[in-house]
């Protein structure tokens, strides 16, 4: 018998870890080239301490955005028992939709996100005009 | 992280026509302050938090206990008063009411008390404070006891924390 199983994304923004699922991921790689309106920078996780690394997250009509972080820890394969839902208090007062519930690793709770809800919660900044 | 049961051995009278009342009595930013006996299942030393992004100062984080993730309530903060000090020795009482279940912070714990009925009196008038959150106030040897109204206090959390109008459910 095989127990289900979630695949999860792992990554670090500032000193925090949070966990996502990993088809919200288009693809993770450098921020060098991201033009800066695609940029999701500062977001209800924090800030992350560099602009190197991010993960492109689409978000609808054939856009990309890409959320800036700190790390990608890796992808770990979770029983669904580990993977929980957010307790109704913090559900009924997190000002932030995209923290949908908890996956439980080594023992500790770490935030599940919905990456396609955050990015959403951050609409893309306007082109620059050339001067 | 070992745990108690505040109900342990302690048979609980029939509340219907008793002419007493039992609480669960928890210290908080120095005063007495205490659920109904029975939505009070448990107490556990706090393990790690984790902290919630985007969250009112009120919830500090969420933690795991037997499988379970609670979420903290901090009351001295919901009142607009200082945080109670989180410590690796720090209590928290397991309060389940509805779908509500929280583990709420305390300095200590004092544990069940018992209060004849007629000792029980409405709470303060006042609407702000911890006033608000009250369902009587009681007094023993003690001294007196704020008993609070768990349902109120989850409902003024949610008010507090999601602006009217804001969208979030």
């Amino acid at each position: 018998m095989t127990a289900e199983t979630t695949e999860i994304l792992v990554f670090q923004v500032g000193a925090s870890a949070f966990a996502a699922v990993v088809h919200d991921a288009v693809r993770i790689g450098s921020v060098r080239d991201v033009p800066a309106e695609e940029l999701v920078v500062g977001s209800a996780l924090g800030m992350p301490f560099e602009r190197t690394r991010g993960i492109v997250v689409a978000a609808g009509e054939a856009q990309e955005r890409t959320l800036v972080v700190d790390q990608v820890l890796g992808v770990r394969s979770l029983p669904a028992e580990d993977v929980h839902p957010l307790p109704p208090l913090a559900a009924a007062c997190l000002s932030s939709g995209a923290v949908t519930g908890f996956v439980v690793m080594d023992g500790a709770p770490t935030l599940l996100i919905d990456l396609r809800a955050l990015v959403r919660e951050h609409p893309a900044a306007p082109h620059k005009r050339a001067a | 992280m070992p745990d108690s049961r505040p109900t342990d051995g302690a048979e609980l009278p029939a509340r219907e026509g008793s002419s007493e009342a039992w609480f669960f009595c928890l210290r908080v930013l120095g005063g007495r302050y205490a659920f109904e006996a029975p939505l009070v299942t448990e107490v556990v030393r706090l393990g790690p938090l984790t902290r919630l992004p985007a969250a009112p100062s009120f919830l500090p984080g969420v933690f795991t206990h037997r499988g379970e993730v609670l979420p903290v309530l901090d009351i001295g903060q919901l009142v607009g008063h200082t945080a109670v000090p989180i410590r690796p020795s720090t209590r928290a009482a397991l309060v389940h009411c509805g779908p509500w279940k929280v583990a709420v912070v305390s300095e200590s714990v004092e544990g069940l008390v018992v209060i004849p009925r007629r000792a029980l009196e409405p709470p303060p008038a006042e609407s702000t404070g911890v006033a608000e959150f009250l369902s009587a106030v009681g007094r023993d040897r003690h001294g007196t006891v704020a008993i609070l109204d768990l349902a109120r206090l989850v409902e003024t959390a949610r008010a507090r924390a999601v602006p009217s109008g804001s969208g979030h459910s």
